[in-house]
């Protein structure tokens, strides 16, 4: 048996993997450019289907591929492919002022990371035998930790686009929930999940585009008129 | 077989739609389809009333008497505000406001108005999925799908504000799903450690009922947050409303009509379902008091805002607040009382909120401003139909007797006062009062007054039978339930009202 073979070593990976895409997060939350932006999470994309596809390997599920696939073609590939040609066409390449500075969005990404681990302390199992069947069972702190420093990162953005991007990883934190716990959803839900998040990039796309369109900016505090 | 009419006709309207060049064709396409879609909506009731539940495709598809009765709404909406569409939208093009360039060719409003009659019923579509699917899954997508379908319709003017309220739609929208769909793979988690293994039916609502009380409770306590937080967005919960008086006040009257009816009960009903499941993992506590807690946070908060409103469609985007506060009560409070008091409420308010939506299209088309202090009083003596309705419909909308919603109003009272949540009822008495008067002199300001001298208003049949048919229906159902819907809302309550 080649040591790659061993559910233990798979384990390690998918932790390894699972930090990596923290810590992409964490850089998403300090990084000024857009194109950078974009890229990061389309890299934590891919990691986030590298995960799928050691699930997949160690449980012998085909169907785990088929969603890793689904993964790499829509948000790896078509969304931010389809994101940066639209920052290069209406020229936005850095992020001006987010609300709050870099150190402080730091500090918040940390604490929201805490805030994650005590939640999921109740559905940790460290005296879980590590099979094939618990792979990845305790990334579950580090899934709500990238929904809960996206959702803050969304409050933190004022460009259009770069709050798109903070939704789609929030996603990637549900994502990672999925599919460390449950090994995914039946197939024809995460067909239906891919589906939509396809469709929503595209039309939050198109509206970014108008957006910029009507108001010669992609400042979304300028969205202020309606109240009351 | 039904459930697949139901889903059918609506997609094929789409498809129709788009292919015809013709305006007339597209309207007429638009109304049969509503039609049809709602006689199908009927027989499936009738059907789910003779067997109990209807599913197709290994349960799939699956109608109860609660998703019948969900569909059953849907297409109601539908079907009431198909004619009225078509003669507001004839007149919003005789207004040229549908060609934002200065150019005013006929022509120019052709790719607007094949866009709303497109658009309209791929919405409508998945509304009827989000009701008729068994996989929890697959509502999620179904609901997420009607936000996606209608921000174009948001943008419908194309004007810097409907951009600015089609943007806070699609984010908050967005993340609220987001949140439900977290809520959902826990869900599917917590059920995934009793039911075991990957199977299809594992996210089936009809299987996790028969295994709720086994789920993981501190899993499915989790999941419930997330869920009532998403679906609660979906739904306009307060906190999470602001998007709702902005996407309602851009919109074209039609879809504020149906996202003020359809979308509110399909939201409700996604999070009706999810308590049931809750209730019978935790029992009856934990879930009531997040219910309640977010419910009359929504009345109290549509209070201030109702009061001092200057925009005819924001007040009703607040008073669709305040009802789904009142239906997430009526949830909360729970027992087969409450229960019952929540789908009659719902059953009323998709009655009734047409007609108020309708009447203010008219009168904002006459006065050609939505703000309730431009119209200056008077409507009545330039819309001699539309304005007394709207009276009505005021009337009946905020629990007036005798009309139906007093009665369901009533009914989550008494189920307030009957459970251990007396002071949480004398609070809501007091909000629902401050609501009254505040709609009832919003309204009586515009509708009431001397003549101001603008020349009456010719009577449009499109947009004036809607209302009259509409405002019967709203009198008539204040004291005469037909008793196959009483038995179709009883059954799906008996769904609801479970005990651990």
């Amino acid at each position: 048996m080649h040591f790659w073979q061993d559910a233990q070593f798979g384990n390690r990976m998918i932790t390894l993997m699972a930090a990596l895409l923290l810590v992409l997060q964490i850089m998403m939350v300090t990084q000024r450019w857009l194109i950078t932006s974009i890229r990061s999470f389309a890299l934590q994309s891919l990691l986030l289907a590298c995960i799928a596809n050691t699930i997949a390997y160690y449980n012998n599920a085909p169907y785990i591929y088929a969603a890793a696939a689904l993964m790499l073609v829509v948000k790896v590939i078509l969304l931010p492919v389809h994101f940066e040609r639209l920052a290069k066409r209406i020229e936005v390449h850095q992020e001006i002022e987010p609300l709050v500075n870099a150190p402080i969005s730091v500090i918040t990404a940390g604490l929201l990371t805490l805030l994650a681990y005590v939640v999921a302390e109740a559905f940790h199992r460290p005296d879980e035998r590590v099979g094939a069947a618990s792979l990845g069972h305790n990334t579950l702190a580090v899934a709500i930790a990238i929904f809960l420093i996206g959702f803050f990162m969304m409050l933190n953005r004022r460009k259009a686009l770069s709050q798109v991007l903070a939704l789609l990883s929030m996603e990637n934190g549900i994502f990672l929930a999925a599919i460390s716990l449950t090994y995914g959803m039946p197939m024809i839900v995460e067909v239906g999940i891919f589906f939509d998040v396809l469709v929503g990039g595209i039309v939050l796309a198109i509206l970014v585009h108008q957006i910029r369109d009507t108001f010669d900016s992609m400042d979304v505090s300028r969205l202020s008129r309606l109240k009351g | 077989m039904l459930i697949l009419l139901l889903l059918s006709i609506p997609l094929l309207a789409c498809g129709l739609t788009a292919l015809v060049r013709n305006r007339r064709w597209m309207e007429a396409i638009h109304l049969a389809s509503a039609v049809v879609s709602f006689g199908a909506a009927v027989l499936l009731a009738g059907e789910v009333l003779r067997q109990g539940t209807v599913s197709l495709f290994n349960g799939f598809l699956f109608a109860d008497p609660l998703s019948a009765l969900a569909a059953l709404l849907t297409a109601f909406a539908t079907l009431a505000c198909a004619p009225y569409a078509i003669g507001y939208l004839r007149r919003e093009e005789a207004d040229q406001r549908l060609a934002p360039s200065s150019d005013s060719h006929g022509t120019d409003a052709l790719p607007k108005l094949r866009m709303y009659y497109t658009l309209t019923p791929l919405f409508v579509f998945c509304m009827f999925l989000a009701v008729v699917a068994n996989n929890l899954g697959v509502m999620w997508v179904a609901v997420e799908s009607t936000t996606l379908a209608s921000i174009f319709l948001v943008t419908f003017y194309g004007r810097p504000t409907s951009l600015e309220a089609a943007w806070k739609y699609a984010m908050i929208g967005s993340v609220g799903l987001s949140m439900a769909l977290f809520g959902t793979v826990l869900t599917y988690y917590s059920a995934h450690l009793v039911l075991g293994g990957e199977s299809m039916s594992a996210l089936n609502w009809s299987v996790l009922v028969l295994h709720a009380p086994q789920f993981d409770k501190s899993v499915m306590r989790l999941a419930f947050i997330f869920i009532l937080l998403g679906f609660g967005t979906k739904a306009g919960l307060a906190p999470m409303h602001t998007w709702k008086p902005d996407a309602y006040s851009e919109a074209p009257i039609p879809i504020a009509t149906l996202m003020a009816t359809a979308v509110l009960n399909c939201a409700i009903y996604a999070l009706a379902r999810f308590q049931v499941l809750t209730v019978l993992c935790l029992g009856p506590a934990f879930s009531s008091h997040l219910l309640i807690l977010f419910g009359l946070l929504s009345v109290g908060v549509a209070v201030p805002f109702i009061l001092v409103q200057r925009s005819a469609r924001r007040l009703l985007a607040y008073s669709s607040i305040d009802n789904g506060g009142i239906m997430v009560l009526g949830l909360g409070f729970g027992g087969p009382l409450g229960a019952l008091a929540m789908l009659l409420h719902m059953t009323y308010h998709t009655v009734t909120k047409p007609l108020l939506f309708f009447c203010v299209g008219n009168a904002q088309q006459h006065t050609k401003s939505d703000s309730l202090r431009a119209a200056a009083g008077g409507l009545i003596h330039a819309l001699p139909i539309t304005a007394p309705m709207l009276m009505l419909g005021a009337l009946a909308v905020t629990g007036t007797p005798p009309f139906g919603l007093f009665q369901s109003e009533f009914m989550v009272l008494r189920a307030g006062f009957a459970g251990p949540y007396m002071s949480v009822a004398i609070v809501l008495v007091a909000f629902l009062v401050a609501i009254f008067c505040g709609i009832f002199h919003q309204i009586s300001q515009i509708v009431l007054g001397p003549p101001r001298g603008v020349p009456r208003e010719p009577i449009c049949l499109w947009k004036t039978v809607p209302v009259v048919v509409l405002s019967i229906l709203v009198i008539l159902t204040g004291f005469w339930l037909p008793a196959p819907l009483y038995q179709l809302i009883d059954g799906a309550a008996r769904i609801l009202a479970v005990h651990p």
